[in-house]
């Protein structure tokens, strides 16, 4: 979004300012309560020790919280995780979303939106059904992909699909993959359809077609795009819970906790608020990051 | 001539897998929800032999129909409010020019990339203290402020492209901003309207990390924390979990293809 500041204003804010306050002050007063108080609220909690049955028995602990972060194995194992699922995502639903969408926009003529519908679906269905969904396809018992696995002579998992945090990582990214690259697809598709004519009628008579046109000359033109399908992409693989909520709750041993699960591990299920709360703020410190490069580069664009 | 042949047949062959894997659970979850046990258990390929209704009655007992009433509730009144509230803080940053102005866009865009997971704890305190757990307004209301920062930033990029003559004139005959946006601006501001409703509905409808803390009774359970009861009530019943996610999911996929073009717009115009 470009914030213009070349506009034509006629409106003078002095003799309005009842009118600019009815207006504004709703938006402030909602995100100020639900947002902005308790993000302090976790980073002064993080100072300290407390639990939700001793509410009113704080413990300052300074950086103790932190220091146990850094200490805690499992901590590091969901941020890995955080990270295995950024770049497994940008690869799975964004780059195959690049894919879907160049075929769609100059590779097929037939069924341009029969496709697209289908393949965006999985987008409006919630997390937590389509994570019960894929758990009857992963079932050792009655799960369609050890039956498929089976027909075909190959071998299935031994622990089933989400009982090795080594094979469940990415049977988690297969179901997040398969709910957003859709999107993916629509958003680089909008982009692509942005791309004049003229330019590749100019790359033809350059030689340059299919593939070759898509990947000297469409993929640079939709290079702000596709940052933002990253940024969306980064900003979603650490807001990840319900595959791993209903899939592993984090297990076996936390080996598939992230961030998000882990958190809430720690303060709903230990009662270890304030490390929760010191897990947060790591957490709260990554996304206005991601939002920060958001930003920048979209101002950029 | 032939390789180009081959390049179309891969094109095709490409996004008709993609589709076939994303077809395929759907059509796994409807038709579990008719096979018998044993079908279910020796037959994972295979298809139903009738079309048994008992799986619905068993994930109706659950109680779905009361989470989806309460579903529909938060919705509705979380994207009202969102709407409004978005609508009329975004006409302001886009008509006014002064420093709060920065300010305040700055905060918006922090309060986008903050995700409720990172401000669990202090909001699970304040409804808490509030003693508004367990309550559907004690979830609409965190949720509405969840949802304003990105629906500020949808509407300030649309406000920005309006044609400014028809305020200008309204001003000249002594509107207020207040009236201008009510009586100018919303009327002409269908498309984004919906655009803003339905990106905001898909996600509230389907919203479940601070259903989840705060919703614990059965009585206020939305439907994707109530879909949790499903597999806590039916363990290894498939065709009673499945026909719950087939109620669940195939009025949502209905709603979605009828309004299909819209959901695709409104969210395509995110990478502009």
């Amino acid at each position: 979004m470009d914030k213009n500041n070349t506009q034509t204003n006629s409106f003078s804010l002095s003799n309005d300012k009842v009118s600019v306050a009815i207006l504004l002050i709703p938006a402030l007063i909602f995100c100020t309560i639900f947002i902005f108080i308790p993000a302090i609220g976790t980073i002064v909690g993080s100072f300290y020790s407390y639990s939700l049955t001793s509410m009113n028995n704080w413990k300052w602990v300074g950086f103790g919280n932190y220091v146990k972060a850094t200490q805690d194995e499992y901590f590091w194992v969901a941020l890995k995780n955080n990270f295995i699922i950024v770049f497994a995502s940008i690869v799975l639903q964004v780059g195959v979303g690049t894919i879907l969408a160049a075929i769609l926009d100059r590779g097929i003529k037939h069924g341009k939106v029969i496709f697209r519908t289908i393949i965006f679906t999985p987008m409006v269905i919630s997390s937590v059904a389509v994570s019960l969904i894929w758990l009857i396809i992963y079932d050792p018992n009655v799960g369609i992909l050890n039956a498929i696995f089976k027909s075909i002579g190959l071998p299935t998992p031994s622990k089933g699909w989400l009982g090795d945090p080594n094979i469940s990582i990415w049977m988690i990214m297969i179901t997040a993959a398969w709910q957003n690259t859709g999107f993916m697809m629509v958003l680089i598709l909008a982009g692509l359809q942005s791309v004049s004519k003229e330019v590749y009628d100019a790359a033809e008579i350059d030689g340059a077609t299919g593939v070759k046109a898509f990947w000297y000359i469409t993929l640079p033109m939709i290079r702000n795009v596709l940052i933002v399908a990253i940024l969306i992409t980064t900003i979603g693989a650490f807001k990840v819970f319900e595959f791993i909520f209903v899939f592993t709750g984090g297990g076996p041993a936390n080996a598939t906790q992230v961030l998000g699960t882990y958190i809430y591990l720690q303060a709903f299920n230990l009662l270890h608020m304030g490390y929760a709360n010191a897990i947060s703020v790591i957490l709260l410190i990554i996304a206005l990051f991601l939002g920060w490069l958001q930003l920048t580069s979209s101002r950029k664009a | 001539m032939t390789r180009f042949k081959l390049a179309n047949l891969i094109a095709y062959g490409f996004v008709s897998l993609f589709s076939i894997y994303v077809l395929m659970p759907i059509i796994v979850m409807v038709l579990t929800t008719f096979k018998s046990k044993r079908e279910i258990f020796l037959e994972p390929l295979g298809l139903p032999s009738q079309f048994g209704l008992s799986s619905f009655e068993k994930a109706l007992s659950v109680g779905l129909g009361s989470f989806m009433l309460n579903s529909l509730i938060v919705s509705f009144f979380a994207v009202f409010l969102i709407v409004t509230i978005s609508g009329m803080a975004a006409y302001v940053l886009s008509r006014i020019d002064f420093k709060i102005n920065k300010f305040v866009y700055l905060l918006i865009v922090a309060g986008f990339a903050i995700p409720p997971a990172a401000v669990l704890v202090p909001l699970y305190t304040m409804v808490s203290n509030l003693n508004l757990l367990n309550s559907l307004f004690g979830v609409i209301m965190p949720l509405t402020a969840f949802g304003i920062p990105f629906t500020v930033i949808l509407f300030y990029a649309f406000f920005l492209d309006f044609p400014k003559e028809v305020e200008e004139a309204a001003t000249i005959d002594g509107c207020t901003k207040l009236q201008i946006f009510f009586r100018i601006i919303v009327p002409l501001s269908g498309p984004v309207i919906a655009s803003a409703a339905i990106f905001q509905t898909v996600w509230i409808w389907n919203e479940f990390l601070l259903a989840l803390i705060m919703l614990t009774s059965d009585d206020f359970k939305t439907l994707p924390i109530g879909l949790l009861k499903l597999r806590g009530e039916w363990t290894s019943d498939w065709g009673a979990i499945m026909a719950g996610l087939t109620i669940a999911v195939i009025p949502v996929l209905i709603v979605f293809l009828i309004f299909q073009k819209y959901f695709v717009r409104s969210l395509a115009g995110l990478g502009k």
